[in-house]
């Protein structure tokens, strides 16, 4: 069945800044903002914009990943044409093993997934960015402007400008030039690794990029200079509102704290849901002793501390006794009586013992940052986790 | 593959909740903060792995309908076999009112129970607050060889209960009629052989004999018949006045009780459309309560149960009320013993204190 619009979401992402976080799962599979996984925004997204075929690229640890998306279901991609399809690297016969060398190699290798669709064009999607966005608005400018790829653009400062690749814009409102990471940048419109590409025409530059033995296969770096030198129109779609990359632990940090003023991002907006893959679990439970301000509780927790600027995903016990402050806990942790957690990340299922202290406040000096403990391990007793330590092999190490 | 069948009686009127089933079954009654009463038989069942489930209901169903839709949320969305929803079919011989009893709801749907693949039936109240442990019960059913098993459990529940007497071989002989005679307490949930029960039915029938603990198992009884007992460990209470409903929902503060309802190993699901997080602000203060997803907290709240969607504004101050779904509570507002039914829309500086005997139930959608 030909489609308007199908998505590709890469989710192979390793992670390796978020390096104690993402050990045992890909990046797109960490838990955010309570009930979330990063993957669940482009998920979401696709559903509330009326794409209804994504295709997920995974490579790295994808197994929590694959259990997570299953047939698509809590998203609504649960459809007889439709649906989410987990897309692992694989091998023709007498083909050397590898893995996806760049993102446009990506897509190459899953060039018969999207001719199964015939789609007109196709939607490309990164796994670790928190935002929320219309594709469809996407798609309606692409075609009215008839490009042959459309690029999510941001406005930043531009002190960022030089972090992100940047688009340059001809006098007609057309991409003239991309520069990744310039030092002197031309423009303040940055790239969201977003694009949306006309596929007959796609198909043709991932073959011919896939022959270029020193090409990197990378959208950003080959497809879209091939593009331009080849006079295809690209045309920029300007985009308002929250994105945040999360990529790093303090930008991780900062977008979960972020939900604590629904100014800066609303979930709670019933027209654009954000949903997710959740266990059926209680309501959380506040005890006697309990102090909760101005933070985020989900449901199976068990609260007889207190919480202050904090975001607790399910299932959290925090003991009599314990602070939890400006702090992220993962599905799962335990902060056992007397303990502090301040200005730290935990992750899943991890225990901090009697008496602990993870993290510090700021204290103003350039070393100061936020701590970090890997999912499933303990921090024993007493245990001291200095301001920007990342802690992922367990109590031995403290 | 479980060789038993669920039938879930949801077809009871319960005028004793008022208000609260004005548009509702019991079985469909908000619970503890998120959970329909029927998701405790439902998951009881999924559970023990018995997805062939027929929900037998007759009146007011629109919402326990809405509630269980195809049955995903307990597995039971089956090619084959799954969830059956069973109405009222219209028979001339059935009367339009009410069923009369158990006997004859289950003779309205004989044929699905007789045509079923298995060989055991499981029977259950749709309002039933406990979680069952069936896989262990039907176990022992088997194992027995008696051709009915009791489900009871060693709490007093209240007077209007039925106890049952068990003698030295371990098998009860007697029904008692108050709930205050010494005894086994009957939770009304029942494992059959499928053709024992079949003949009980229709022989019960054929007599105008319509109930099943009155009639038709006093019979048994009387004919020297024995009926296996399962003990049923943890929580359980029955739902079927406000009290019984407010106690219950308070019951849920406390650990042991919330241990025993919701064990990490025989979850109870329900159907799940909580899309994000409760949000706390700076004038929260909350203590020994029960909060479900997608509230925001700004004011007081303490022993109280609180389900989805509902606002408490700075300086509201919640006593010992039970909110449910969307609820909103502006500013100033104070409650104490109240059962908010859904989209109630406390107005600022409204006052409503009820009594921990006699709590205020107002009624959906109400604006004060």
């Amino acid at each position: 069945m030909k489609k308007k619009c199908i998505a590709m979401l890469l989710a192979g992402g390793q992670g390796s800044r978020l390096y104690a976080l993402t050990q045992q799962v890909a990046k797109p599979s960490v838990p955010f903002g309570g009930k979330y996984r990063i993957i669940d925004f482009p998920l979401s997204n696709c559903a509330n914009s009326g794409i209804d075929t994504v295709g997920v690229l995974t490579q790295y640890k994808p197994m929590k990943l694959n259990s997570y998306i299953g047939n698509g279901q809590p998203w609504d991609l649960d459809t007889s044409t439709g649906g989410a399809y987990i897309l692992p690297p694989y091998l023709g016969a007498g083909e050397k093993g590898s893995w996806f060398r760049g993102t446009a190699n990506a897509i190459y290798q899953n060039i018969n997934f999207i001719d199964e669709y015939d789609p007109e064009n196709v939607l490309i999607l990164s796994g670790d960015h928190i935002y929320k966005m219309d594709y469809a608005d996407m798609l309606k400018e692409h075609l009215e402007k008839d490009a042959a790829c459309t690029i999510a653009v941001l406005q930043v400062s531009m002190e960022e400008a030089t972090r992100f690749g940047i688009m340059n814009l001809g006098e007609n409102g057309y991409v003239c030039e991309f520069e990744e990471k310039p030092k002197q940048p031309k423009s303040d419109l940055a790239s969201m690794g977003i694009y949306i590409f006309n596929w007959e025409k796609l198909r043709r530059y991932l073959i011919d990029d896939e022959n270029d033995p020193n090409s990197s296969n990378d959208f950003g770096k080959n497809i879209i200079p091939a593009m331009l030198n080849a006079g295809e129109k690209l045309w920029p779609y300007r985009f308002k509102g929250y994105w945040r990359d999360v990529g790093t632990i303090t930008s991780l940090w900062d977008a979960n704290m972020d939900l604590l003023t629904p100014e800066t991002l609303s979930l709670y907006d019933s027209s654009w849901p954000i949903s997710s893959r959740n266990d059926t679990v209680p309501p959380h439970y506040v005890g006697e002793n309990a102090e909760i301000i101005y933070s985020i509780v989900t449901e199976g927790c068990d609260i007889d501390g207190r919480i202050e600027n904090s975001v607790l995903s399910s299932a959290v016990t925090v003991e009599k006794g314990a602070n939890v402050l400006y702090s992220v806990l993962m599905p799962g942790v335990t902060v056992k009586a007397g303990a502090t957690v301040q200005y730290a990340i935990v992750g899943e299922n991890t225990v901090i013992s009697e008496n602990a202290v993870v993290g510090n406040p700021p204290d103003g000096s350039e070393n100061w940052g936020v701590a970090t403990c890997g999912p499933e391990i303990c921090i024993k007793e007493g245990a001291r986790i200095p301001a920007g330590a990342m802690v992922y092999t367990g109590e031995e190490e403290f | 593959m479980t060789d038993a069948k669920g039938i879930i009686f949801a077809y009871s009127a319960s005028p004793d909740l008022g208000d609260l089933v004005k548009q509702r079954t019991a079985a469909s009654l908000p619970f503890a903060g998120r959970y329909r009463m029927i998701d405790f038989s439902l998951s009881s069942m999924m559970n023990a792995g018995i997805y062939d489930v027929g929900v037998i209901m007759q009146r007011d169903y629109q919402s326990l309908l809405d509630h269980l839709g195809s049955g995903k949320a307990w597995d039971m969305d089956r090619k084959s076999h799954g969830l059956r929803i069973l109405p009222p079919f219209g028979l001339p011989e059935f009367h339009h009112g009410n069923y009369s009893g158990t006997i004859e709801a289950l003779s309205a749907v004989i044929t699905y129970i007789e045509e079923s693949r298995q060989n055991y039936v499981v029977l259950m109240l749709g309002s039933l607050c406990a979680n069952v442990d069936l896989t262990a019960a039907l176990k022992q059913h088997i194992a027995s060889g008696v051709e009915i098993t009791a489900i009871c459990t060693e709490k007093n529940i209240s007077s209007q209960h039925y106890k049952y007497v068990c003698g030295e071989d371990g098998l009860i002989s007697e029904i008692r009629y108050s709930g205050d005679a010494e005894g086994l307490t009957a939770m009304e949930c029942y494992i059959v052989n499928k053709k024992f029960l079949v003949d009980m039915v229709r022989n019960a029938m054929v007599m105008n004999q319509f109930r099943f603990h009155k009639e038709a198992l006093d019979g048994f009884f009387k004919k020297g018949g024995k009926m296996g007992v399962y003990m049923h460990e943890g929580y359980v209470s029955f739902i079927r006045t406000i009290d019984e409903y407010y106690n219950a929902n308070k019951d849920l503060l406390k650990p042991e009780n919330r241990r025993t309802l919701f064990p990490k190993d025989r979850p109870v699901k329900t159907k799940n459309n909580e899309i994000t997080s409760t949000l706390y602000g700076e004038g929260a203060d909350c203590r020994n309560s029960l909060i479900a997803d997608n509230c925001w907290i700004n004011g007081s709240v303490e022993n109280s149960i609180i389900f989805p969607g509902v606002t408490v504004s700075a300086g509201a101050k919640i006593k010992n009320s039970i909110l449910m779904r969307a609820c909103s509570v502006e500013e100033g507002v104070e409650l104490n013993c109240v059962i908010a039914d859904k989209n109630v829309q406390f107005s600022e500086d409204v006052t409503l204190v009820g009594s921990d005997r006699l709590p205020i139930v107002v009624p959906k959608g109400t604006v004060i």
